[in-house]
């Protein structure tokens, strides 16, 4: 569906170089701190930026090869792009129909009214939320088999976020091969949607695992001064001084809860995971 | 089909999905040939990822519990009286084995731990 192997940017003061995959029938999700590379990556695969080396496929052809019936297969919702906002949706949907062959017009504006998106209101006087719902009925409304989606829920309140993320299942269950590389900094979204993550920070992969792995091996491990100098720390992979003692990162939990008892074991999130990762300290 | 995930257990999701369905399947609430819900559509329904319904099915598959036949979805296989008796004594075992882990936890020795055994099992 998408393959990057280590593909290069280099721009002033930010070095990208990356390699990832997203399979078909696959969420994939990229998590990182602001300017980790997240948007280069997505611009990287749009062929919206010249690479500087390295490789980019999308849906099986060099991004360079990319025409226009190949980017008509792929949904997107970019942070900094957007209709024009002296148009209405109404205005837009010739242009759409001519540009996507696919485009599902009365499934699209079944979408609108449902989110109360108004047809004749241009879509500078939407609100954030409103357009950013938009983008992402429009990305779902061409029979799409790659979306890639830059923060698709971003600006949206805990309700709309909800309801566009059962859409994005609603979406890979309704037809087999289809694929999703999705970045957002809400890690809720990404931890129940996502079948595998990337975490991004200076320009690099830096782990790449399962949710499911994740979820289940991962875990904070909060101990006391006394407890940390005596553990096995063998499967500690970061760790941070904390006012009670130490945290740390693991990805064998079973391993700690079986012979450790004392020690406080907690599930880990995706937000943990990154501060861990990038803050914590390699034993 | 009813599953509930706790999101805050330490049994990872997979397993708790595979385990809830067995349980299902043992009691016979969920019938032989029954058709399995897609794994998208369980991972929809479920609000995991697919991945972790997958492994809940494969788990389920290799313990004979669900077959799967390529391009038609998972059923539940015809579980026989040997499989239900076989899982209920690995239920047993597992009991005794944590009961074992707590008392060598605090100390307790091998004769005590006979002993605590004995005197139970005249009891019942």
């Amino acid at each position: 569906m998408l393959k990057l192997t280590n593909v290069k940017k280099t721009y002033k003061d930010f070095e990208l170089d990356c390699s990832m995959e997203v399979r078909p029938g696959m969420i994939t999700g990229v998590v990182g701190k602001n300017g980790a590379g997240k948007t280069t990556t997505l611009k990287a695969i749009l062929g919206l930026i010249r690479l500087d080396g390295g490789e980019a496929k999308v849906l099986g052809k060099p991004v360079e090869e990319m025409g226009k019936a190949e980017r008509a297969q792929l949904g997107i919702v970019l942070a900094d792009s957007g209709f024009s906002g002296y148009l209405t949706i109404r205005d837009l949907l010739p242009m759409l129909e001519r540009m996507y062959p696919k485009f599902e017009r009365d499934v699209f504006l079944g979408r609108c009214r449902q989110f109360h998106l108004p047809e004749d209101k241009k879509i500078k006087e939407f609100s954030t939320g409103m357009r950013q719902k938009l983008h992402v009925l429009f990305a779902l409304s061409h029979d799409a088999r790659l979306l890639l989606l830059d923060e698709p829920t971003a600006g949206m309140d805990v309700l709309a976020r909800d309801e566009i993320l059962d859409m994005f299942r609603e979406y890979m269950e309704e037809k087999e091969g289809r694929a999703m590389l999705i970045s957002s900094h809400i890690a809720g979204d990404l931890e129940n949607l996502c079948d595998d993550i990337y975490m991004i920070d200076g320009g690099r992969v830096i782990f790449h695992e399962e949710t499911d792995v994740l979820l289940g091996d991962y875990a904070l491990l909060k101990m006391t001064q006394e407890q940390y100098q005596k553990i096995d720390k063998s499967h500690v992979l970061r760790f941070r001084k904390e006012n009670y003692g130490y945290s740390c990162l693991t990805d064998q939990k079973a391993f700690y809860l079986d012979n450790y008892p004392d020690v406080t074991v907690e599930n880990n999130g995706i937000d943990t995971l990154i501060t861990m990762m990038i803050r914590g300290e390699r034993i | 089909m009813k599953i509930i995930i706790n999101h805050s257990s330490m049994q990872p999701i997979y397993e708790q999905i595979a385990g809830q369905m067995k349980a299902q399947i043992l009691k016979g609430e969920l019938l032989e040939d029954t058709a399995l819900p897609s794994v998208r559509m369980l991972a929809k329904e479920q609000r995991v990822s697919a991945l972790t319904v997958k492994k809940a099915y494969d788990t389920l598959e290799a313990e004979g519990f669900i077959t799967t036949v390529h391009g038609k979805g998972s059923f539940v296989a015809r579980t026989n009286q040997q499989m239900r008796l076989e899982e209920r004594r690995k239920e047993v075992e597992n009991a005794f084995e944590l009961a074992i882990q707590k008392g060598k936890s605090c100390g307790m020795s091998r004769e005590e731990l006979l002993d605590v055994f004995q005197m139970i099992l005249e009891e019942m």
